[in-house]
């Protein structure tokens, strides 16, 4: 049983829960009526099992005749599918109110993704290339240290989840401004960390890039529909 | 009404889609040979003698991660002609390892054997479960092993680090 990821989806989930708990204290999720917990919650299991069973099915792997493997999530999850099906899930989910319920959930959803990333101190897979940087440091066993690439990306993606609430706090962001810029966060980290990472050459590269330029599309276009409105 | 109309009748496709798209085929044409037996003392002999990093994947036709992981371990092979890939078939009867090497790692650059007792594991450091994958740097030094499925972020730091 792997429960060094049940950890790391343990501390996604209490990321996810505190920036909620915050944001509500604070009356930022003020005009959404679902309960963003559970909408976030059903969004990544939907997510996760969508990605899952697309990496089966890639592999050749039955996910009708092996059930049981679709809970093997160590084995291998198509972050494209997982991605998608995960928002397809959330904009079903809060489909009467998306914009609001959108930008409610933003923060929390970056601060999740950050407490994944940083979860990798619990699986032990937070090195990328080789570094000779003061904090770079070594598997263990081994002389060579290396940039602790997925704690770069989990510091990241915690900073901007945190500038993000206190913006909806005290700025006034348009409608979806906060939801696009956690999308170019998200995609864009991932983007500008894959370089320092060590992979066998299957990266969604050009998906991240895709996120990036869909982040900055919902941004003009929740800019775009506020100049309207006015 | 029309609308859940069509999102049960999109359901019930993509259902279809997917057991037909998943359906693993039977393995086309003569069956590979079957894995070489071997010995602990064998096998540390080939490592010790081996002049290139080597990777010691154990599997068995029985072991469901095993089936799933072995994309990966073929991808890497092929994609790493500068590694050795060695699979190690354990606890296994022949006809189903060469079934499963004919489904499963019928594209991987690797040499199998087999250990019908399963101790080689143990012996090179391991416990009794698969998959098991070992990485060893030139002339059999032994720089990690994983226990349990490996993905692809843990076969790709062990390649790089037995490479160096």
């Amino acid at each position: 049983m792997e429960f060094s990821l049940l950890a790391a989806a343990a501390i996604s989930g209490a990321a996810f829960w505190l920036v909620l708990r915050w944001e509500a204290k604070r009356g930022n999720a003020a005009g959404c009526a679902l309960d963003l917990w559970d909408t976030g919650l059903m969004s990544a299991i939907v997510g996760l099992a969508a990605g899952r069973i697309a990496a089966m099915v890639l592999v050749g792997v039955n996910p009708v005749t092996n059930p049981g493997q679709v809970i093997l999530i160590r084995s291998g999850v198509s972050t494209e599918v997982a991605v998608l099906g995960g928002l397809a899930a959330f904009a079903w989910l809060a489909r009467a109110d998306l914009v609001n319920a959108a930008d409610a959930i933003a923060p929390a959803g970056l601060a999740a993704l950050a407490g994944w990333h940083g979860g990798c101190v619990a699986t032990s897979s937070c090195l990328g290339t080789g570094s000779t940087l003061p904090w770079a440091y070594a598997l263990s066993g081994s002389v060579v240290t290396r940039h602790p690439v997925e704690l770069y990306a989990a510091i990241t993606m915690a900073a901007s989840a945190a500038a993000l609430a206190l913006w909806k706090q005290h700025g006034r962001p348009w409608p979806l401004a906060v939801t696009g810029t956690a999308l170019v966060v998200a995609a864009g980290t991932r983007l500008a960390t894959e370089p320092m990472r060590v992979s066998l050459g299957s990266a969604p590269i050009t998906f991240y890039a895709i996120g990036v330029i869909a982040g900055i599309f919902v941004l003009g276009f929740g800019w775009a529909r506020l100049r309207s409105a006015e | 009404m029309r609308s859940t109309l069509l999102i049960r009748y999109l359901v019930a496709a993509a259902s279809v889609a997917l057991v037909a798209s998943a359906c693993t085929s039977a393995p086309a044409g003569p069956l590979p040979p079957a894995p070489e037996p071997t010995s602990t003392e064998a096998l540390v002999a080939q490592l010790e003698a081996s002049t290139v990093p080597v990777v010691v994947n154990v599997w068995a036709s029985w072991c469901h991660p095993c089936r799933t992981e072995a994309s990966l371990i073929a991808s890497a092979s092929t994609a790493r002609p500068e590694v050795r890939f060695i699979g190690l078939n354990v606890r296994d009867d022949p006809n189903a390892a060469r079934e499963f090497i004919a489904t499963y790692l019928s594209e991987a650059q690797m040499d199998h054997y087999s250990d019908r007792s399963g101790r080689i594991p143990i012996d090179l450091g391991a416990t009794n479960g698969v998959p098991v994958t070992f990485f060893y740097r030139p002339h059999g030094e032994l720089a990690s092993l994983h226990f349990g499925i490996i993905d692809e972020p843990a076969l790709a730091i062990g390649l790089d680090e037995i490479s160096r």
